[in-house]
């Protein structure tokens, strides 16, 4: 059985792509699976090197990032990538050539956006400082056929980190956490609600 | 050539947790409920068994699977470990079938199914899902999960509060409606949003008034009588709504068609319950290994038989239990003789069990091993039960209703068999879809 996937990460600058992606590699490696994660700010450094920003070359870095993420999948590791991926058509290039493709549409509002700044690029960006920012002066499609929606404005690290694994477990691209179904403390509160009705 | 497309046929389905033929009929006729009354005025409604035993995880999972519990492997709401004996909650994960959504889905057509009983937690589907008892969080009983945030917006309730129903009735009473109410807006948001080719939603609160305020459904002289009907005027006007909604899109002249009304089990009065484990102990079946026993793996090695509810009995076969000691040759002998003696079983001066059914008469399939060895069903009046607690057989309750087997009820205008039982409505339904 394949045990490989490609767990796609897009939305615009600071809206967790990172942050999440870190976090759901940590879970899977814990739980012995084989995780790389193609994070955009890296491969720009190395694969992508010399890349602009304009559509062209943002296309290009996002196939590339697909073209690994595939070699990676069809090894049984699970690959994660984690870019702005701003197109659409791109992106529905690479689940086409992946197949086994689960995409993780990070939203997120300006204001937040603009608020968090971690790297201060809003700022730069909105003074005219950066040119092609997306969001700001650069078109971003948002996906309409995403497996999970994590809104990061609203929910916290750990609510988006349990919808992505929730997702991939009801998915059955990674084995439920416990063969016996529900934790101790989800066993308990169901035992109440039997209890309750008269069911045992 | 011109060819007419053949408009898509679609199919809305509204279940009815735990409402009995009669109930519905005379809710009907008396005007509680008349926009039912409409619906099944010119005829189609039907009496129906629910699934054996007759619980909802068990019954609802044979109408989404349009299989035999020994297929699709739900038992009950609970079952044990064959080694450990210690209870385990089977998840929507556990059915060992496809649902006949994902047959539609294989189709092309999109499947929306609201607070369908035994679908926790919530997974893939060809279209969306919101899974009903006994869902826990929310987060995980929506799939997908964009539409979590909607129906956080609703204040979407899955269950009522059952724990402060029996101090509170006229809480739960209250309750009952909040939740019908954050049902059919959630109804509302997914009929509007999603396309689909098959919808369904599921009122549970029904079965929840039934086990808590029975007699105020009853009797007219309950002094809650008039809040239990005006629940059930409330589901009514749902249905009413759904009807509508459903055939503003449908072409003229097809009234009714691919609309569908059923309950997963019927209800009555409860007089006592009747404990199994204690009437096997009693009669040397059963021995525990502690005092106060909290579950069937308290038993003592030498236990021949035990129950799990509502009236399942397992005889503790070598090889098949951890601590079995019963060989496998003797098993049926032995399986006879309870059932046997279990129907001479009497409370409050009367006979208490009205059938005992062996795993081979009622269920077929490859989960067989699973399956209890027989399956008893109560007289009206005495509820079976699988606890360890209490050593008297026939006890006093505090709930007023308990479930029925044979008398669940189906309305459709789709072919449906003379004695129609859960199981058989699947198959209809996809031939109409997809046929
Ligand atoms: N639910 C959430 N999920 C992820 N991050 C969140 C969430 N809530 C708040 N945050 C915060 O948002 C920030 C997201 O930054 P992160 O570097 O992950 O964004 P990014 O999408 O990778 O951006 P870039 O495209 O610039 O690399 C972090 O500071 C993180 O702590
Ligand atoms: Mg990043």
């Amino acid at each position: 059985m394949a045990k490989g996937f490609t767990l796609w990460f897009t939305g615009l600058s600071a809206s967790g792509k990172s942050t999440l992606a870190e976090r759901v590699r940590d879970i899977l490696l814990e739980r012995g699976m084989n995780v790389e994660v193609l994070d955009g700010d890296v491969v720009r450094q190395n694969l992508s090197k010399g890349l602009g920003f304009s559509k062209e070359d943002r296309d290009i870095n996002i196939r590339r990032i697909g073209f690994v993420c595939n070699l990676l999948t069809r090894n049984d590791v699970v690959a994660i990538g984690a870019a702005i991926s701003p197109y659409k058509a791109i992106r529905d290039e690479n689940r086409r050539l992946i197949g086994r493709f689960v995409v993780v549409y990070c939203k997120c509002d300006l204001d937040t956006l603009k608020e968090r700044d971690p790297k201060g690029l809003y700022e730069k960006a909105l003074q005219g400082e950066i040119k092609n920012f997306t969001g700001v002066s650069d078109p971003y499609e948002p996906p309409e056929n995403a497996e999970v929606v994590v809104d990061t404005a609203k929910e916290d690290i750990e609510a988006s980190v349990q919808k992505i694994i929730a997702t991939l477990e009801q998915m059955s691209y990674i084995p439920a956490t416990d063969g016996r179904g529900y934790s101790e403390e989800e066993e308990e509160s169901i035992k109440q609600r039997l209890r309750d009705l008269g069911y045992i | 050539m011109r060819f007419l497309r053949r408009r898509k046929r679609r199919a809305c389905v509204v279940g009815l947790d735990g409402v009995p033929f009669h109930l519905l009929k005379r809710l009907a006729d008396t005007s509680v409920m008349p926009r039912t009354a409409g619906i099944i005025a010119e005829g189609g409604l039907r009496q129906m068994r629910a699934a054996l035993p007759p619980v909802s995880s068990v019954s609802w999972s044979s109408f989404m699977t349009g299989a035999n519990p020994a297929e699709h492997g739900i038992f009950g709401f609970t079952d044990v470990a064959p080694d450990s004996y210690q209870l385990r909650f089977p998840t929507f994960g556990d059915l060992a079938v496809p649902t006949f959504w994902d047959r539609l889905g294989e189709s092309g057509l999109r499947c929306t199914v609201i607070n369908q009983p035994a679908t926790y937690p919530a997974r893939r589907m060809p279209g969306a899902i919101v899974s009903g008892f006994v869902a826990l969080q929310l987060a995980n009983s929506v799939w997908p999960a964009e539409h979590l945030p909607a129906l956080e917006r609703i204040g979407y309730r899955i269950d009522v509060d059952s724990q402060k129903a029996r101090q509170d009735p006229d809480g739960l009473l209250d309750d009952l409606e909040a939740t019908l109410e954050t049902r059919r807006q959630a109804a509302r948001y997914f009929w509007e949003r999603e396309r689909w080719g098959y919808f369904q939603v599921v009122v549970t609160g029904t079965d929840r008034l039934h086990h808590f305020l029975w007699s105020a459904v009853e009797q007219e002289d309950d002094p809650r009588h008039d809040r239990a009907m005006s629940y059930y005027r409330a589901v009514d006007g749902f249905i009413g709504e759904l009807w509508d909604w459903f055939h503003k899109e449908q072409p003229a002249g097809q009234e009714g068609e691919g609309f569908v009304l059923l309950s997963d089990h019927g209800f009555t009065g409860v007089r006592q319950d009747v404990r199994l484990n204690a009437w096997l102990r009693e009669s040397g079946y059963l021995h525990y290994a502690k005092d106060d026993p909290t579950s069937v793996a308290d038993i003592a090695p030498g236990t021949r038989a035990f129950a799990l509810d509502p009236g399942r009995i397992h005889v503790n076969v070598k090889g098949r239990f951890g601590r079995g000691c019963v060989e496998p040759e003797d098993a049926r002998e032995l399986r006879d003789e309870i059932a046997g003696r279990l129907l001479q079983l009497e409370c409050d001066g009367e006979r208490a069990i009205a059938r005992v059914f062996t795993r081979e008469e009622i269920f077929e399939g490859h989960k067989l091993d699973l399956a209890p060895d027989l399956v008893a069903i109560s007289r009206n009046g005495f509820d079976l039960k699988g606890t360890t607690k209490g050593s008297e057989v026939c006890a006093d309750t505090h709930f007023q209703g308990m479930h029925t087997w044979e008398d669940a009820f189906v309305w459709s205008r789709l072919p449906v068999p003379d004695e129609p039982e859960i199981a058989d409505l699947a198959g209809g339904i996809v031939e109409w879809l997809c046929g």
